[in-house]
């Protein structure tokens, strides 16, 4: 038994929205019903449901079987996944565990936030203590200072950044189910020109948060075989880190625990960044993405500027960017948001990727981010090698 | 040349200590910032913790920090949420204090053409409306 015995059989997603007017539990019913009809599985041999964190149901420590109920499952494993926007990609991970120890077999991954519409977190989280009081609005100010600290190390150029900003842009509109408002062109002078929020961080570098979900039915590899699915994606290797540098009081935030993670899933793999035929890296920021490059293997760190330059991220590109425009581009469904991404390189693979549909169909890299800690870049990092042909 | 705000009409709220952050904001009533000092391994940490970071144990000494570091990064908020709505630009920036950590803050009486990675900076303090005082730092002029 091992991690590649799991199979994916199906993927679902709604449109992605400005705000819903439908509850967070009936937009996870949207995906359910639509991964019953197209996979065939019945509601009944659905044993397993692992869903990611939301802000929707921030104020409830039930949510997983809020949900299951809701849906009208009934189960033999029920979790829910809280390591931020790294949930869905770790959730997938953890339902070829739960598949693999035997304890179900047909697992739903389900990814549904509203938190544009309903965002019940507290007024009073943890964690805001040492930075509520100094006017830190988050994940823009946590993104500004590890910016302007690359910069002041490497150097950068905005111009690189913005070529990623406008690749995935051309993807959202090729992407019906992008939000409507995020589907139009950009240039890269739009990108520069758009306002400052946290500066160096602009507009067009951040996230619009929506309302959206998404989903995948795995099973067991074998269980794939005997049902006669022959559009299935494996998930050949993962790798997950969290608090990278943790016990260091003065950090160096360009170096991200994708490299940690990423080493231990190219080697589970057996493959390397070259092998990629597209890359979804999680985005709740462009430079993030050219952190994973260089996090990664793609280049060497600090030459990440170089290699944007170098390469074409359009889905008829060498390499393949979040090609469903990602969630800068396509709207982040909140803390579903990293289904998105998820989705998309399953999507690639099983060749239903239609007018942006990629030609290296064999291997998909995926990526999570999740959490802004304190003065860190950020709190998780994981990495999931999918293959179409294993 | 831009003027950052110095944020001090920010009508902004008090933080709400733990159980072992209470002597952190206490100490700040008397002005003083103090830092979590690990004598096993003789190296301090900031934010405050129930444990070492480097050892995941206890018995941790609270030191005063002498005041002085450089900025290690800054990001300068042009956009912003109530209480601070309205007063932007101003400056959030990671310090390095002399003790060797990083520490968040606001940096004031500072201009945004001076503000850079290394400016070297002391310590000066916010009156909060509960009698504490937030630590903020601003430029070391000769």
């Amino acid at each position: 038994m091992a991690f590649h015995d799991s199979a994916i059989i199906g993927f679902a997603e709604t449109k992605i929205v400005e705000k819903s007017d439908r509850d967070v539990c009936a937009l996870g019913a949207e995906i359910l019903s639509s991964l019953i009809k197209s996979t065939g599985v019945e509601k009944g041999a659905i044993d397993g449901m692992i869903l990611s964190s939301s802000m929707s149901s921030a104020g409830s420590v039930f949510w997983s079987q809020l949900m299951a109920d809701a849906l009208g499952l009934g189960l033999n494993f029920c979790q829910t996944v809280d390591i931020g926007g790294c949930s869905p990609v770790a959730a997938l991970a953890r339902a070829t565990m739960a598949i693999d120890s035997g304890l179900c077999e047909n697992v739903l991954c389900l990814y549904a936030d509203t938190q544009a519409s309903a965002d019940n977190r507290p007024s009073k989280p943890f964690r805001v203590e040492w930075t509520s009081a100094l006017g830190y609005l988050g994940p823009p100010a946590g993104f500004g200072l590890l910016t302007q600290r690359y910069e002041h190390q490497f150097g950068l150029d905005y111009r690189a950044l913005g070529k990623l900003a406008v690749a995935q842009r051309a993807h959202a509109v090729l992407n019906d189910n992008a939000c409507e408002k995020l589907r139009k062109a950009i240039t890269v002078e739009d990108y520069l020109n758009s306002r400052m929020i946290a500066n160096p961080i602009r507009l067009l570098d951040c996230v619009m948060v929506c309302d959206g979900a998404s989903g995948l039915l795995v099973t067991s590899r074998k269980n794939a075989e005997r049902k006669g699915f022959t559009k299935v994606v494996i998930p050949l290797g993962y790798g997950e880190r969290t608090n990278h540098r943790i016990n260091e009081a003065v950090v160096d935030v360009t170096d991200t625990g994708h490299r940690v993670a990423g080493e231990a899933a190219f080697r589970r793999a057996g493959l390397k960044p070259s092998d990629m035929g597209s890359f979804h890296p999680y985005d709740d920021f462009i430079i993030a993405m050219m952190l994973q490059m260089e996090m990664l293997g793609f280049c060497k760190q600090g030459q990440g500027c170089d290699f944007i330059r170098d390469n074409d991220f359009s889905h008829t590109g060498n390499l393949p960017l979040n090609t469903g425009g990602g969630q800068i581009s396509a709207g982040q469904a909140g803390l579903a948001g990293g289904g998105t991404n998820l989705i998309e390189g399953v999507r690639q693979l099983m060749g239903e990727g239609g007018k942006r549909q990629v030609a290296n169909r064999k291997t998909a890299l995926v990526t999570g981010i999740g959490g802004i800690p304190y003065g860190r870049n950020w709190t998780t990092s994981s990495v999931m090698i999918l293959s179409s042909d294993a | 040349m831009t003027q950052l705000n110095d944020t001090s009409k920010v009508d902004r709220e008090p933080p709400t200590p733990l159980s072992y952050t209470k002597p952190f904001w206490e100490a700040t009533r008397e002005k003083k910032l103090l830092l979590q000092f690990d004598k096993r391994n003789s190296r301090y940490q900031f934010y405050w913790r129930p444990v070492s970071i480097y050892d995941g144990l206890g018995d941790l000494e609270a030191r005063e920090a002498a005041g002085t570091g450089e900025i290690f990064s800054f990001t300068i908020a042009e956009r912003a949420r109530p209480p601070f709505q309205g007063h932007e630009p101003f400056a959030i920036a990671m310090v390095t204090l002399k003790e060797g950590v990083n520490i968040m803050a606001n940096v004031i009486h500072c201009s945004s053409e001076e503000l850079r990675i290394g400016l070297p900076v002391k310590l000066c303090w916010l009156p909060l409306k509960n009698g504490t005082f937030l630590p903020a730092f601003e430029p070391i002029r000769d």
